[in-house]
């Protein structure tokens, strides 16, 4: 059932065998797999079906820069479903290669391996409404599928390798229903978690204090209790928790909100490749289920490792929409519409430099002259995304003169100073709002460097594209626009030293043996690929071992007992 | 034992005779308002009204239990579950097996134990359904033995309704991955699982007075959005489409009455329909969106019912449809 917290009574207790905080992807499959598991859930959530521009107040904060970090009430969305309202679908698994300890990759090594995460990974993808858990062009789109360039077959840059898209399925309209049916599950909406109250001695999560903005206070007290809150609000929570632990839940050794990560993304070089343009595949395919799928170059793994790579993908993409010298209408049009485009989707449309009123006149000047082009782009875009439910994923040119730029998604290498911490204000219900200062390193940027080498010798050699980029302008290219949005990594990483991690490889916190972190928080690495397929993935593994725990028997059914 | 299959020309009743009359230990006869179609090898069949309760009085002399699996309209069902109950008691016959519907239970959600109160509210077929089981429930008040099988979707070779329309609504685009509109459970239930369900009926001991009721539906039975893609795939269809609300709505609700009309009318005029599309009902709307979820233990513990995995029951609906005559599924081939 899903009720209103405010019909909860002041000072109740509430019981059930797990208690999620956060009902995003993450809490919506836990929730749902436990219940089939036949355990009782409590599952609290701040916001609730729509947007309510109070609740999402409660995210606001500071960040250190604001060029490299967008602030913390962007790209998260605090309502049944969280952030998978507004995300873009994209989904790919991480790669064995990630949970691989690496010596050049400082802090790297996952206490689990791919093989341990595999077995829920097709249903994460399910509940991504991704179709079949299927990353590989061959298998996925048939045998007898062109290749993404043809004639370039290269042993040490792979292109076979495929991202998928859901719908992009919100989990919190898609699976109201599914939370409403299920057996021994109580949604509460408008339930903010203001604290976690400990035992005496530390080691045990005694009661969840949960605080409505009508004022309504009451507690959740159950045998286990899961931190679902996504990257960012998961530390903010451990570490203002501070009653019993001066410094914070599971923070004795000064870990949570450090090791930050999302992802370092930008447009970059020029590929041009030989022939005729049917050669290349550079868009969205569809897969028999009817899911689009589309593909990435990546050094393999074996080149990652005697190079001492961190793992990236590029994708094909077009030339920069902001200068109008591409002379296309579409891309123009794109650009001059930016201000109705979401602060989210519509951020990589501003590069922070002042469009002057010539740059508006090339711009416009370019989709007077192209109207065909861009009369057929808005036509495709009305009947295969605003209209459609699966949503055609983003915007792709007909290629026409086969000369492409890169999109580049890398991993972030681990960094301790790169940290969500707790800032100086407070929100309405008097948490303390956080502060973001995320960093990157030039290690960082030195990585995708060499990766662009690689592949830029990779085309070279087969003779059929050329690839340059420019070295000096490299980074600027990758940062202009700061961190990746809405991936948010690391802030509670998982490890097998309680010195370097906060949780273990059950995502169980250290020092409390009932508390559990799902979520993108306790990746220690943060791979090339987006993090939503693999927390679902986690969280579902995670299920898995409470059920195990807690053991097959009847569940507690969730009750009121009043104090 | 001598078993009267009503309804025997339909699809449950055809394979049940079939499946009787190969047990050995069973004599099956088939009766429908027609002639038999195909009369299975080791089968009697018998050209009767099963409205008409003294014609039906006369046939099932002799039977040691008769099994109800006529479709139809609202009359054929309540009226001739009525007129079964009168014949069954004047002719002796001490037992009868009744084909239910989940469609008793209304438009309830959740988990369905066969204790849940029976609810009309889902139009015609259900309402006439319940009144059927009250006719039964009648005939054990008076002395006799019924059991009641509420199986939800039997699908399976020679399964029209759950295969066939489907794959065909597959075909035209109409129907693929339906988000929401597709999330309820699919009760499916293979048509050889509900004929072994029957077979262990008519065996069961029942104490007088009590109606044995068994919901009939495999427990891995997945959602409908799950079966639709899995047959389209099956059946060559590819990419799979993801049809929006709306859609379905418009094919339900504007293209659904003048296509009934159609399909009616050539009915009429004994032009073959094959050619017409099928019109979407408006209730399969609902059905599809419908979070019903039979529980069927107890067929499971009590009648020992094996139920076959669905990905076998898949396979062996696909297998039919490709192999059946209609045109329309003989224009693609599965990949």
């Amino acid at each position: 059932m899903i009720n209103d917290a405010n019909s909860i009574p002041n000072a109740a207790y509430l019981q059930a065998d797990v208690c999620i905080i956060g009902a995003g992807p993450a809490g919506i499959a836990m929730t749902l797999d436990l219940s089939a598991r036949g355990l009782s859930v409590l599952l609290l959530e701040s916001g609730y079906m729509q947007l309510d521009a109070k609740t999402q107040s409660l995210y606001e904060g500071e960040v250190a820069d604001e060029r490299m970090h967008s602030p913390p009430d962007k790209y998260r969305q605090r309502r049944l479903g969280g952030s998978s309202a507004i995300w873009g679908g994209r989904c790919m698994p991480f790669d064995p290669i990630d949970f691989e300890t690496r010596s050049y990759i400082p802090y790297s090594g996952w206490p689990l391996s791919y093989e341990d995460l595999l077995p829920y990974y097709p249903q994460a993808n399910a509940l991504s409404e991704a179709g079949r858990f299927s990353y590989q062009a061959e298998d996925a789109l048939g045998p007898r599928v062109a290749p993404m360039i043809q004639g370039f077959n290269s042993a040490r840059v792979l292109t076979s390798g495929l991202e998928r898209f859901s719908c992009p399925t919100h989990f919190g309209s898609r699976y109201a229903k599914q939370l409403e049916l299920a057996p021994n599950v109580r949604v509460l909406l408008g339930a903010n978690c203001t604290a976690l109250r400990l035992q005496p001695d530390g080691r045990a999560v005694r009661s969840v204090e949960v605080t409505t903005l009508a004022g309504r206070r009451f507690s959740a007290a159950c045998r286990t209790t899961v931190l679902a809150m996504g990257g960012i609000e998961t530390a903010r929570l451990l570490l203002a928790s501070r009653d019993v632990t001066p410094a914070g839940v599971g923070n004795a050794h000064d870990v949570v909100g450090r090791y930050y990560m999302c992802h370092i993304a930008g447009n970059v070089g020029k590929l041009n490749v030989h022939g005729p343009v049917k050669n290349v595949r550079h868009g969205y395919e569809v897969s028999p289920e009817g899911v689009y799928c589309r593909r990435r170059l990546a050094v393999s793994a074996s080149e990652q490792r005697r190079l001492g790579l961190a793992n990236t993908v590029a994708r094909l993409h077009f030339p920069r929409i902001t200068d109008p010298a591409h002379q296309n209408g579409v891309l123009s049009g794109l650009f001059l519409a930016r201000k109705l485009i979401s602060y989210e989707y519509g951020k990589r449309l501003n590069d922070g430099n002042a469009a002057t009123p010539a740059v508006y006149a090339r711009h416009l000047l370019n989709v007077v002259k192209d109207p065909l082009d861009t009369t057929a782009f808005l036509t495709h875009w009305l009947t295969h995304r605003s209209l459609a439910e699966r949503k055609f994923p983003s915007v792709i040119l007909s290629n026409r003169t086969n000369r492409f730029s890169f999109e580049m998604h890398g991993e972030q290498i681990p960094q301790a100073q790169s940290r969500v911490m707790l800032g100086d204000k407070v929100d309405a219900l008097g948490m303390p709002q956080v502060r973001v200062d995320w960093r990157y390193s030039s290690a960082d940027i030195d990585s995708i460097r060499r990766t662009l080498d690689v592949m830029a010798q990779e085309f070279a050699l087969s003779g059929v594209a050329h690839f340059e980029y420019d070295a000096n302008t490299l980074e600027e290219d990758l940062v202009r626009f700061g961190a990746y949005g809405g991936h948010h990594i690391g802030t509670a990483r998982m490890g097998l030293d309680a010195r370097t991690s906060v949780v273990n490889a059950d995502c169980q916190v250290h020092s409390v043996h009932n508390l559990f972190v799902a979520g993108s928080a306790v990746f220690p690495t943060s791979s090339q690929a987006n993090p939503t397929l693999t927390l679902i993935a986690l969280s579902l593994r995670l299920s898995h071992t409470l059920a195990k725990r807690l053991g097959q028997r009847p569940a507690i059914v969730a009750e009121e007992a009043f104090a | 034992m001598k078993v009267l299959v009503l309804g025997g020309s339909g699809h449950i009743g055809a394979r049940l005779i079939q499946t009787l009359a190969n047990s050995g230990q069973h004599s099956p006869t088939g009766a429908s308002r027609n002639a038999a179609k195909a009369r299975p090898a080791g089968a009697e069949w018998l050209k009767l009204d099963s409205c008409n309760a003294a014609e039906l009085a006369d046939a099932l002399r002799g039977f040691d239990a008769v099994v109800n699996c006529v479709a139809g309209d609202a009359d054929s069902i309540s009226k001739g579950a009525q007129a079964l109950v009168q014949a069954a008691l004047s002719a002796n016959c001490p037992r009868i097996i009744h084909l239910s519907t989940m469609s008793v239970y209304g438009p309830v959600e959740g988990m369905v134990r066969e204790d849940a109160p029976l609810n009309p509210g889902l139009g015609w077929y259900g309402r006439a359904k319940c009144q059927a089981e009250q006719q039964i429930g009648e005939f054990a008040r008076q002395g006799g033995q019924a059991v009641v099988l509420r199986p939800g979707c039997v699908f399976g070779p020679g399964s029209e309704l759950w295969v066939g329309r489907i794959g065909r609504f597959l075909q035209a685009g109409r129907l693929g991955d339906l988000g929401i509109g597709g999330d309820g459970w699919s009760n499916l239930v293979h048509v050889d699982d509900v004929c072994r369900a029957i077979t262990a009926a008519l065996h069961l001991p029942v104490n007088s007075g009590n109606v044995p009721t068994f919901n009939l539906a495999a427990p891995d039975s997945p959602r409908w959005n799950e079966y639709f893609v899995d047959l389209a795939l099956a059946m060559g269809i590819a990419p799979v489409r993801r049809i929006r609300r709306r859609q379905l709505k418009l094919d339900a609700w504007l293209a659904g009455p003048p296509l009934k009309i159609a399909q009616v009318a050539s009915k009429a005029l004994k032009i073959p329909s094959s050619a017409l599309p099928d019109p979407l009902p408006p209730g399969l709307l609902g059905l599809w969106s419908q979070h019903i979820h039979l529980d069927a233990h107890r067929a499971s513990e009590e009648l020992r019912v094996a139920w076959m995995p669905y990905a076998a029951a898949l396979e062996s609906s696909v297998a039919w449809l490709l192999k059946s005559k209609n045109p329309a599924l003989l224009t693609r081939h599965p990949a």
